[in-house]
């Protein structure tokens, strides 16, 4: 064992800090035997940057807990404790109760009432922006509270480096789940996963989530990594999704993520927004993925490009975040730039126990001008199926009934949560997929994994011939998992069905609903899932 | 730095998406040039190597929706392009095309007076869209938007903007 010179112990202390873990990275020195050399060359121990009382009592008050607190520094549950104890703060906080939250909701009512002609994005841009007022139209420039990466963090590195800053602008701030080529598919993404496993350590990313968690969308919400009125940039089109709970999120390409990271800073345009009012009870084999597929052909795939959307309405109302997740997911598909459903007691009861971190939610005010007004009743709805190859190419199921399919898709951002895969489990259960049909099925994260198996979902599938696959974004994109060969026909539960998106060219992609689904696997043609309901 | 683009044009579609320019399988490629290999391949298999440098692409709306996936525009710059005129385009296409330094028109008429393969001009002093079958104006892109362009993309405007390069 060659013992490290000055310089070179000096370097790994900045990386790893403690002697443990520098002995870790030396492949299992002891840690005494790192402190000794340290001793010899006279180096001291790491030294923790200083934490200012404010920002102690801060974190303190915000969490009430040592081991969260001390996450957001970076440092551990005892170091955190240590500086509480310096600072004399003995005292756990008095925590948020939900009455407390609805008290500040009131004030903030109040507040905004001076903004009564600005929809969500305005006002929202607005603040980020530290502005009293922005105009439509205007260029801003803001700093995001989030920004996500996923596979492609590989490119954004490759930018990064070529600006020429040593530094993320925040660590805390950015997210990267693996989940696009997840477990790697080939030499090349192995090769990248390798080189965003290295930055993330050299950065002390602390929210990068390896290949097991899910896909990086769900990942977000369901961690709470974003939260309502909050703004996220994201390198996928539908960082759209953070919609549901009330956040303001949007895609970017890899470069302009590459100067996020190096500078916190991003230009945005204050866009226009339409109002969409989705009025009515959902009747039965309906749900919110057929309800915003009709609106996609109402609205055409380019209806909303530029533009934010804003759901109202008692159905929008009555829907889980899970059901909200779906519609803000695909308005992307609308070329929507923000999907957002205000936050209300649903958002608030989602958030209670994944933060303990105070958040502002923001509203549009009573007299917001919208572009464009869209109001929709759902109760004679019927399932509705996107025919190849663009989403707003949207049918009644029964017309396309006769249509036979080799591979059905259940999963993906856009519906792949427990509500998702229990509606399918109750069609499928007792049932059989059709011997020719191959059924993949792939829970949105490893939470929604551990609780189909809980509740006996993933047997369902199984014992009906399913496939079920690991969490992430399987076959949606045409990357891995279930690629389809020219003349194939697929009904996927996902978001895209562009020529060639799941492989071939020649193959065909038919959107629908969990239930569309489960019922289509079974026959081997798409069904109306209304017939096993 | 931008004036006058001279070049033969690609006459496309409506609702040309990131699939068709850049299919999903190739997203692991982060070399621009090897990107350039795959460009449009969707649309039509030969594609990337019909392309030569100095082409100019004329399409109709929503140009480039779909995926955030930049390799999109890179692969076309890389290729050659030289230009994309369409009617409108996808929010986020249109961003990662002014970062990696390709210009843009948004013009509703040039669609209509140009045929496949004909040579037309791109004048952005005067704002200008010359073909064969006639003349349009359009309008020029916001004063911040063609500072990045002139720089030729956002990481040599943020490098500037930062102080890193002159």
């Amino acid at each position: 064992m060659k013992i490290p010179h000055k310089k070179e112990l000096i370097e790994l202390q900045k990386k790893y800090r403690t002697d443990k873990r520098i002995g870790e990275a030396l492949g299992g020195v002891p840690a005494y035997l790192v402190a000794y050399w340290r001793r010899k060359k006279k180096i001291g121990r790491y030294s923790y940057p200083k934490y200012s009382q404010e920002q102690i009592r801060e974190l303190w008050e915000r969490f009430g807990d040592d081991a969260k607190a001390g996450e957001e520094l970076g440092i551990g549950s005892h170091a955190f404790r240590r500086w509480r104890k310096r600072y004399k703060l003995k005292e756990k906080p008095v925590q948020l109760k939900l009455e407390q939250l609805k008290l500040e909701l009131d004030i903030n009512f109040n507040l905004l009432r001076k903004f009564m002609k600005y929809t969500i994005a305005r006002n929202l841009l607005a603040s980020k922006a530290g502005r009293k007022k922005v105009e439509v139209g205007e260029i801003v420039e803001v700093e995001p509270d989030l920004a996500m990466s996923h596979d492609n963090a590989g490119l954004v590195i490759k930018q990064f480096r070529q600006i020429g800053v040593e530094k993320v602008w925040n660590n805390r701030k950015i997210v990267i789940p693996l989940d696009h080529r997840a477990p790697a598919e080939s030499e090349k993404t192995a090769i990248a996963h390798k080189s965003i496993r290295e930055f993330v350590k050299e950065q002390e990313i602390r929210n990068f989530y390896d290949i097991r968690e899910g896909v990086c969308h769900q990942v977000v919400v369901e961690k709470a990594h974003l939260l309502p009125g909050q703004l996220a940039v994201g390198t996928d089109s539908h960082t759209t999704s953070y919609g549901c709970i009330g956040a303001v999120s949007t895609g970017i390409g890899a470069t302009e993520m590459a100067v996020v990271w190096a500078t916190g800073r991003i230009w945005l345009l204050v866009p226009e927004t339409i109002k969409i009012t989705i009025n009515g009870k959902l009747p039965k084999g309906v749900y919110a993925k057929d309800v915003i597929l009709n609106l996609a052909k109402r609205l055409t795939v380019e209806g909303a490009n530029y533009k934010a959307i804003e759901f109202y309405g008692s159905t929008v109302k009555e829907m889980s975040i899970s059901e909200r997740f779906t519609l803000s997911n695909l308005s992307m598909e609308m070329g929507a730039k923000f999907a957002v459903v205000p936050f209300d007691e649903t958002t608030q009861t989602y958030l209670v126990g994944r933060t303990n971190k105070n958040y502002e939610p923001t509203f549009a005010g009573e007299e917001a001008e919208y572009v464009q007004e869209v109001e929709l009743r759902v109760e004679r709805m019927v399932p509705q199926v996107a025919c190849p190859h663009n989403v707003d190419n949207v049918k009644n199921v029964g017309e396309v009934t006769r249509i036979r399919i080799d591979q059905v898709v259940l999963g993906s951002c856009t519906n792949g949560r427990l509500d998702d895969l229990e509606i399918a489990a109750r069609i499928l259960k007792g049932r059989k997929v059709h011997p020719e049909v191959r059924m993949l099925v792939i829970p949105a994260s490893r939470s929604v994994y551990l609780q189909a198996m809980e509740r006996g979902l993933l047997r369902d599938f199984v014992e009906a011939g399913g496939v079920v696959l690991n969490p992430g974004c399987g076959p949606c994109l045409g990357a891995h998992q279930g690629i389809l060969a020219p003349g194939e026909r697929c009904l996927a539960t996902t978001n895209r069905n562009f020529k060639g998106r799941m492989g071939s060219p020649q193959a065909e992609v038919y959107l629908g609903s969990p239930a569309t689904a489960a019922a289509s696997a079974i026959r081997g043609r798409i069904a109306d899932p209304r017939e096993f309901l | 730095m931008l004036k006058k683009i001279k070049g033969r044009v690609w006459r496309l579609g409506d609702n040309i998406d990131t699939d068709v320019i850049y299919p999903g399988k190739y997203l692991p490629i982060i070399e621009a040039q090897e990107m350039a290999l795959h460009a449009l391949e969707g649309y039509e298999k030969d594609f990337p190597k019909k392309i030569k440098k100095g082409d100019i692409i004329v399409a109709g709306a929503n140009f480039g929706c779909g995926s955030s996936r930049e390799q999109a525009a890179t692969s076309l710059k890389y290729a050659g392009i030289a230009c994309i005129v369409a009617k409108s385009f996808s929010r986020i296409f249109f961003r990662n095309a002014i970062n990696q330094g390709l210009a843009l028109v948004i013009s509703k008429e040039a669609h209509k007076l140009v045929k496949e393969a004909e040579e037309v001009t791109v004048d952005f002093a005067n704002g200008k869209f010359s073909a064969k079958g006639g003349e349009v104006n359009f309008p020029p892109l916001p004063e911040m938007v063609m500072g990045i362009l002139e720089n030729g993309g956002l990481i040599a405007h943020t490098r500037k903007r930062l102080g890193i390069a002159k």
